[in-house]
């Protein structure tokens, strides 16, 4: 089969890694003389692209072509596609796959010498480009530039994390004060706690956003509002974190191709990642903003829908039993005789962190419904995580009048009864609603399970998006609890990864079981949960006649267990080895 | 104080009120606003805000006040949020005017234009009583003057 692939960026990439698994042969139309779209121009990522392009850069049913531009295509009977490049080159594909990306917004209007892009800050704090400027003392980053506004209203969903990743690289150089303004936070998984300890290390958060800065040659000045003040602060750098956009020339392929695009400019995806014209499947930042790591779970997802067939989502559900779903918890709102319903969108624990995006969409759910039966909805937000499209259905909560406060850094929120004050310096709000729902309340539903982005690293995510160990891999809620949409994307993703997966030669730790304590030492250490204390009957004979009695001994799950070697370095008594 | 009728306030920006409720809550529209140029904190989010929770806002607001209508606000708002007409509104409702309104409205009567000497003129009591005359620079910008600045180290 033939599979063109129109985008070199990460997620076309990923498809065809999947196609030529499958022995399928490959074209990847690139529009830019090199393949690697956004992701080699962020610095710390051109490795990680690179690395992962040279697994299939030399094969032989791999042709990429830079510099492409298609002319036309043809829809022949048999429902394949005769294309023309412009050089006049001619393909022939029975499957097409639409990666082309996003791009970033360009804020014209307030970019300067020291008011720069994410994308000119990254390039500032490269360690290739050789020395930090002099004047490198206090950075402040705005948030949501060119995004969740009248003229784009999705979210960007990657804005915030990067610029967390870019302040984690700012202090591996150097130790500048860092303030970093924000609407909301919208992390993902682990970021939780690269938060907390970026605050504990003296970063700064302000939420309150703003668009004053006088550039002068030795700084900008910035004003915001913060704590019921106006308040001026001098920066020697702005970091605006801008926002991504649809492809506009994603209007071009639609044509040519003939699928739909929805009002925001991505494409229409009329059943997972396919779209309304049959052949023609889409991945990556063609489907909405999202960050490279379900670029690639949607990559390897294209890949193999392209290959096999959108029948193989229904042959594999249910029957192929390393795909590992779970339900999510029933989340019940009993709504008596109430008028006023108070909603808490805050916690103070990170590690409920990762549930605010599930947690925000269930209330403005729950909101919605109640503000529709007539009631009186207020949200009080510490954050409110409604990454990409989920932005839009805040939007349509905020117009229906649902009233959202935003609560600030300092603010306190007390509840006593149906009571709720908050409080700052100079600010009382008080709230008398009949029933009150609380985050914490809802975290806790979610808690103790075993989702994969808790677990993992987001280097480890980025490369196997959906592989829990080696005979399991999570998709939907127990991979990342989010909005249901993603759940059919990540079967696919898983198995296109699956495809992927070669059996290497494992050796595995041995546990020498008769001088094993049952400490549990390796069971903590063990990144991938491989090792269980199961109970083995033993018998002993301390004094006297034997006894026969349970005892606790170290257990490899084999499926699971990657052969790090942690185990056998912290056992106390050096009973693991590997042979 | 007048009690102020928050569907009213809407209605008369011929605008509906969920045009305004979409507002993020960003701040951004406190952060360039013209009256702060001048002294006062005001942050036009909390007008909105307080329509929304249905609570009282007193006629001398400063914001409700100084409001000078420059649009700034409306053009930084992520969502263009239009809130000098708010204001607007909300001065028909509690009948007042600002001191520089006042006097471009009375410039316009006078001479069929803004003549701004006259507006200087008219402004200089409240100008002098807010001690704002060391603003000046900044906010005869706003009315067609410019005098040189320099922006204010912190
Ligand atoms: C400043 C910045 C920092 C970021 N940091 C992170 C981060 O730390 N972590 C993270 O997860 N994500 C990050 N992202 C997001 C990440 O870059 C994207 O999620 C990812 O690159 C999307 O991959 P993609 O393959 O879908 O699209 P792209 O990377 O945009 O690739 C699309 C490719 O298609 C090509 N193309 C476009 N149109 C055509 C056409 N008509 N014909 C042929 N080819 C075409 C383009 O030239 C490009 O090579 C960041 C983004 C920005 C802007
Ligand atoms: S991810 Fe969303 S909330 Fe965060 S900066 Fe980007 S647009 Fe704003
Ligand atoms: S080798 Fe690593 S993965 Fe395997 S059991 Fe030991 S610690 Fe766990
Ligand atoms: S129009 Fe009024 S509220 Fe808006 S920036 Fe100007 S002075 Fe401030
Ligand atoms: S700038 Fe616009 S969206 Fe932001 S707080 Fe002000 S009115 Fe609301």
């Amino acid at each position: 089969m033939n599979v063109l692939i129109i985008g070199g960026g990460i997620s076309g990439i990923s498809a065809a890694k999947v196609a030529l698994k499958g022995n399928h042969t490959v074209t990847i139309l690139e529009s830019s003389a090199e393949p690697g779209g956004l992701m080699a121009r962020i610095a710390n990522c051109r490795v990680g692209f690179k690395t992962f392009f040279d697994e299939i850069r030399d094969n032989e049913r791999l042709t990429l072509i830079s510099d492409a531009k298609i002319a036309k295509v043809d829809k022949k009977e048999d429902k394949t596609f005769a294309v023309t490049l412009e050089d006049g080159r001619a393909l022939a594909a029975d499957k097409v796959i639409i990666a082309t990306g996003l791009t970033p917004y360009d804020p014209v209007e307030y970019k300067g010498k020291r008011v720069l892009t994410s994308l000119e800050y990254d390039a500032v704090i490269d360690q290739r480009q050789g020395e930090l400027p002099a004047d490198f003392n206090n950075i402040g980053f705005f948030l949501c530039v060119g995004s969740r506004s009248k003229d784009y209203p999705l979210c960007s969903s990657v804005c915030c994390s990067y610029t967390l990743r870019e302040v984690k690289w700012t202090l591996q150089r150097a130790k500048p004060e860092i303030t970093v303004f924000y609407n909301d936070l919208r992390f993902f998984g682990q970021e939780f706690y690269m938060e907390k300890a970026f605050r504990d290390a003296g970063v700064k958060f302000v939420r309150a956003n703003s668009r004053y800065f006088e550039e002068d040659e030795k700084g900008v000045t910035v004003r915001y509002f913060a704590g019921g003040q106006l308040k001026e602060e001098r920066f020697n750098y702005v970091v605006l974190a801008i926002g991504l956009r649809p492809n506009p020339q994603l209007a071009e392929l639609s044509n040519l191709f003939g699928f739909s695009m929805n009002e925001y400019g991505f494409v229409n995806e009329n059943a997972p990642l396919q779209t309304d014209v049959e052949g023609v499947y889409a991945s990556g930042g063609a489907l909405e903003p999202m960050n490279i790591k379900d670029s690639i779970l949607t990559g390897f997802g294209a890949g193999l829908v392209a290959v096999k067939g959108p029948e193989i989502l229904a042959k594999a559900e249910g029957h192929d039993e390393r795909l590992y779903r779970e339900d999510e918890p029933e989340f019940v709102l009993s709504d008596g005789n109430t008028t006023t319903c108070l909603f808490y969108l805050g916690t103070e624990n990170p590690g409920n962190g990762m549930f605010y995006e599930f947690v925000s969409s269930k209330f403005i759910e729950a909101a919605r419904d109640l503000r529709k039966a007539g009631k009186a909805v207020y949200v009080l937000t510490r954050n409110m995580v409604t990454p990409s499209y989920g932005e839009i259905t805040y939007e349509e909560a905020r117009r229906e009048g649902i009233v959202f406060i935003h609560l600030e850094e300092d603010e306190t929120v007390a509840f006593d009864g149906d009571r709720v004050r908050i409080a700052r310096e100079g600010r009382e709000l008080i709230f008398n609603a009949d029933k009150v729902i609380r985050f914490d309340d809802y975290a806790k539903l979610l808690k103790d399970r075993e989702y994969l982005s808790l677990y993992r690293s987001e280097p480890q995510l980025r490369w196997s998006p959906t592989k829990w160990g080696r005979k399991r891999y999570h998709v939907g809620f127990i991979r990342h609890p989010r909005d249901k949409r993603w759940e059919k994307r990540e079967f696919l993703g898983a198995l296109g990864e699956m495809i992927l997966d070669h059996e290497e030669d494992r050796i595995l730790p041995e546990v020498n079981e008769e001088r094993c304590s049952g400490c549990g030492s390796c069971k903590d250490s063990c990144p991938h949960n491989a090792i269980e204390i199961i109970f083995e009957e033993k018998t002993i004979s301390v004094f006297g006649p034997n006894n026969s009695t349970k005892v606790p001994i170290a257990h490899v799950k084999d499926d699971t267990c990657v052969s790090c070697g942690l185990c056998a370095s912290v056992c106390p008594s050096d009973v693991i080895s590997f042979p | 104080m007048k009690n102020i009728d928050q569907s009213r306030i809407f209605d008369l920006t011929d605008y509906k009120r969920q045009d305004f409720s979409v507002c993020l809550g960003c701040k951004i529209c406190a952060s360039v606003c013209t009256v702060n140029d001048l002294s006062e904190s005001t942050n036009p989010q909390e007008i909105l805000q307080k329509l929304f929770l249905g609570k009282n806002i007193p006629s001398d607001d400063h914001l409700v006040r100084y409001c000078t209508g420059c649009y700034r606000c409306t053009g930084a708002c992520p969502w263009n949020i239009r809130i000098p007409e708010v204001i607007r509104a909300l001065r028909e409702e509690l009948a007042t005017r600002s001191p520089f309104e006042k006097a471009f409205k009375d410039s316009v009567s006078i001479w069929g234009r803004v003549y701004e000497p006259y507006v200087i003129i008219m402004a200089i009591p409240f100008l002098l009583k807010g001690g704002y005359i060391k603003h000046m620079t900044r906010w005869t910008e706003y009315m067609g003057i410019h005098l040189p600045h320099k922006v204010k180290r912190a």
